[in-house]
């Protein structure tokens, strides 16, 4: 759970801040678990919808693809969070850079292709699940916007000569916190487009 | 031995053992004035849905509508008495407990997040004040469960709205004190102390904060959607546009039901701490109660349907019974557990223990009419009438609220370092307990002969018993009230009660009463059983305490002989 990603950086910290440190990190982990519970209530009332509400009407190529692709854009963000981070871990700054703007960029590019196809919502004829799509997606869009609000902060702070190798903690915290956001979707999606 | 804690921005570091009015009215991140300030908010809630529930009572007086104007007005009267009761009274109650002892009994200076906790007690006010402005806007009248379409096309007033919108910050603020006990208990044990080793109380929270943390998020999301159908026009739970109202019904029943341990959990905890104390004896079974909390919390999340019985899928039935009735056994290891631990020990009969006691024996009333409604063919008959509100009344008054009577004996010294008068504690006591029965146990038969809940007429049969039951529960409120006078005349007499008056083995009582800002004086060192009365190494243990802290009552001063009853000296510890 906390798992220690790289043994060095730590030497130098005091207990005190080994034990703040952890502390963050169960902090996390547990936000993680507890409030992806809303996205599973959302889906669980998503199931029950359309089983109320009768078939959904077929979905056409461009319906199935773009939103396939946002996935997938998303899905490549943990990559680049992740190399990131530990680009981060170890000292190399110009690699962090590097894949910390990809990881924005396809987030990015993610959210607004998501509201994109919400707008254009292929459910219309059925009431209540073509709300709760919108509800789901929009739920989902505002968690993304304030985590990647927080990932540009981040940028910004890296930019100006924040974090390295003893102090990682904003990057990680950003990083952790985008995967929750990429889990809590693709349970989503799975609810939306595959089951 | 060495306390772990995290460093504390911004503590203040006031003069020794002082209590300072001012403090407690501001921001602090001290885990003791945070404590402080959930229970007397709660407090202040209490006396509010306490005023309520004298309003249903004296309405219920007669057959006829007497006091509400009308059907709404009533059914304003028992939303808000039922909400203001679970939301801002027993959770942040229980929230205010944890929050002061978890720390102390974990030998650390504070919670892992102070500011974080900070900032979940201060949401609890504005929400608590939005509920109440609705009176102004068409107060809320769909019940605490607020079953569409009743909280939806028949509620007009926006006090629905706002009722909504105040639950939505009461759970965010109940997430995020639960996310801070959990990496508390989690990381911030001193050495030596497992797990198994920690104060049942602590079990406890852990085991009310796992619920929280997986529970109340699905009572954010189904409010979601009710304020979207209030506010934003959809149609979730709008039958009328082919919306679903069971769907309501199946989220918020899925976050309620293990809301109910939420608010009796941590009183399971006071109550382990208070017998055993009072009893002089090692808890009996001390894994069998850590463990069955957590048992509690998973099966309390497979028996939700159980309160739609009526409503439910035939085939449903069955399933939801079987879980419903197997979730009485780690309860019911627990009263045993219990009953074991006062077996054969030298019972101190104070406030505490009378309370604890209480608590005991109402809760396996409670217990039982639960496992009675459990059972489908009688719930078919009983559901929605007072047999109901009689079940969850004994648990949750003769539950939850009499252990929050015990542990404010039990803690009052070391909160504040002065003790109550035990006298006017055992009349509260004494008042209390049977005022409590004749109001609440007469409901089951009321309910057995048919009388709705929820009503504010009644048919002219029901009259002898109703009566008995408002005038009960007159007596009820008004005994109340000698525990709030007991609070202020404490606190204007100063009776010294010293570092630990009762001789206790946990950490919370290892230091001065009140303690320091940063808890200890030095680093605690826990005794290796909190709950090893009774033998020689406690009692060492407890004389070299007194030695390093200084006497506490009653020895600490020349006490008049009728303080020092017998039964009230510390003995064989
Ligand atoms: C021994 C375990 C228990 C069982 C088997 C049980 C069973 C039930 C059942 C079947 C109902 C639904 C009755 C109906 O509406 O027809 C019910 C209602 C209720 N129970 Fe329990 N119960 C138990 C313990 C508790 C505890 C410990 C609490 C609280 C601390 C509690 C609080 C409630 C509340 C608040 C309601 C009524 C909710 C409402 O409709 O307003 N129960 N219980
Ligand atoms: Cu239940």
């Amino acid at each position: 759970m906390t798992q220690q990603i790289s043994p060095m950086p730590e030497r130098k910290l005091t207990r005190d801040e080994v034990i703040a440190l952890k502390n963050k990190r169960t902090l996390v982990t547990v936000f993680q678990i507890s409030w992806i519970m809303v996205f599973v209530c959302l889906a669980v009332v998503a199931i029950q919808i359309r089983g109320t509400s009768g078939p959904l009407p077929a979905l056409n190529a461009i319906q199935v693809i773009v939103p396939l692709g946002a996935t997938l854009a998303l899905l490549g963000s943990v990559w680049t969070a992740w190399q990131s981070l530990k680009a981060i871990q170890a000292d190399q700054r110009a690699r962090f850079f590097v894949f910390w703007r990809y990881t924005l960029v396809l987030g990015g590019a993610f959210i607004l292709v998501m509201l994109a196809v919400m707008a254009f919502n292929p459910y219309g004829d059925l009431l209540q699940y073509s709300q709760i799509f919108r509800v789901m997606v929009v739920y989902h869009a505002l968690h993304a916007l304030v985590i990647g609000a927080w990932m540009v902060q981040v940028y910004r702070n890296a930019a100006q000569g924040a974090y390295g190798s003893s102090d990682a903690w904003g990057v990680e915290a950003g990083a952790k916190l985008w995967y929750f956001v990429v889990i809590a979707w693709v349970l989503f999606y799975a609810v939306l487009y595959v089951f | 031995m060495a306390t772990i804690s995290a460093p504390l921005p911004g503590i203040q570091v006031s003069e020794e053992g002082k209590l300072r009015i001012g403090d407690y009215l501001k921001w602090s991140v001290d885990h003791k004035i945070i404590g402080v300030q959930y229970a007397v908010t709660a407090l202040f809630f209490f006396i509010i849905g306490g005023a309520l529930a004298m309003a249903i009572r004296w309405e219920l007086l007669t057959p006829a509508l007497d006091v509400a104007a009308d059907g709404t007005a009533y059914n304003q009267f028992f939303t808000m008495h039922g909400t203001v009761m679970i939301f801002l009274w027993i959770i942040p109650m229980m929230a205010g407990f944890g929050n002061y002892l978890v720390p102390l009994m974990l030998g650390a200076k504070d919670m892992a997040f102070p500011w974080l906790n900070a900032f979940a007690f201060w949401l609890i006010p504005p929400a608590g004040v939005l509920m109440i402005l609705g009176y102004f806007a068409g107060q809320a009248q769909a019940g605490w469960t607020a079953y569409p379409p009743l909280s939806t096309m028949f509620s007009d007033g926006d006090g629905q709205t706002m009722w909504a919108i105040a639950i939505h910050l009461l759970g965010a603020s109940s997430i995020l004190g639960a996310l801070n006990f959990i990496v508390t208990i989690r990381n911030m044990r001193p050495e030596g102390m497992g797990y198994f080793q920690m104060p049942l109380f602590v079990w406890a929270m852990l085991a009310t904060s796992i619920i929280i943390v997986m529970a109340t998020p699905f009572l954010a999301g189904g409010l979601t959607l009710l304020i979207l159908d209030r506010v934003a026009g959809t149609a979730f739970f709008n039958p009328a546009q082919g919306g679903d109202v069971l769907l309501w019904q199946n989220v918020f029943w899925f976050y309620s039901h293990p809301a109910v341990y939420i608010m009796v959990l941590p009183g399971f905890g006071m109550l382990s701490e208070v017998l055993s104390v009072h009893a002089r004896k090692n808890v009996f079974g001390y894994r069998a109660i850590a463990l069955s909390s957590m048992a509690i919390a998973l099966v309390g999340f497979t028996v939700w349907a159980h309160h739609m019985f009526t409503s439910l899928t035939p085939s449903l039935r069955i399933p939801f019974m079987v879980t419903s009735m197997i979730i009485a056994v780690p309860t019911g290891i627990k009263i045993f557990s219990w009953i074991g631990t006062i077996w054969g020990g030298k019972i101190r009969f104070n406030s505490a223990m009378l309370f604890g006691l209480g608590f005991l024996s109402m809760f396996v009333i409670g217990g039982i009419s639960g496992v009675m409604l459990a059972a489908v063919p009688f719930d078919l008959h009983v559901h929605d009438t007072y047999f109901v509100v009689s079940h969850f009344h004994f648990v949750l008054y003769g539950g939850s609220v009499l252990a929050i009577y015990a542990g404010i004996y039990h803690w009052w010294p070391k909160v504040t370092g002065t003790l109550l008068n035990e006298s006017m504690g055992k009349w509260h006591f004494w008042l209390t307990y049977v005022s409590f029965f004749f109001t609440f146990f007469p409901m089951h038969l009321l309910g057995m002969l048919g009388m709705p809940r929820r009503v504010a007429v009644y048919a002219p049969e029901f009259q002898t018993l109703n009566s008995i039951v408002s005038f009960a529960s007159f007596v009820l409120g008004i005994s109340t009230f000698i525990l709030l006078y007991n609070m202020v005349y404490s606190l204007i007499k100063r009776k010294q009660a010293g570092p630990n008056p009762w001789r206790a083995l946990t950490l919370e009582w290892a230091t001065s009463s009140p303690p320091p800002a940063h808890n200890f004086h030095g680093d605690p060192v826990p005794y290796k059983n909190p709950y090893g009365y009774g033998t020689e190494a406690a009692y060492r243990y407890l004389e070299a305490q007194e030695a390093e802290l200084g006497k506490s009552w009653p020895n600490l001063e020349e006490e008049p002989a009728r303080a020092l009853k017998p039964s009230s000296s510390p003995a064989g510890d």
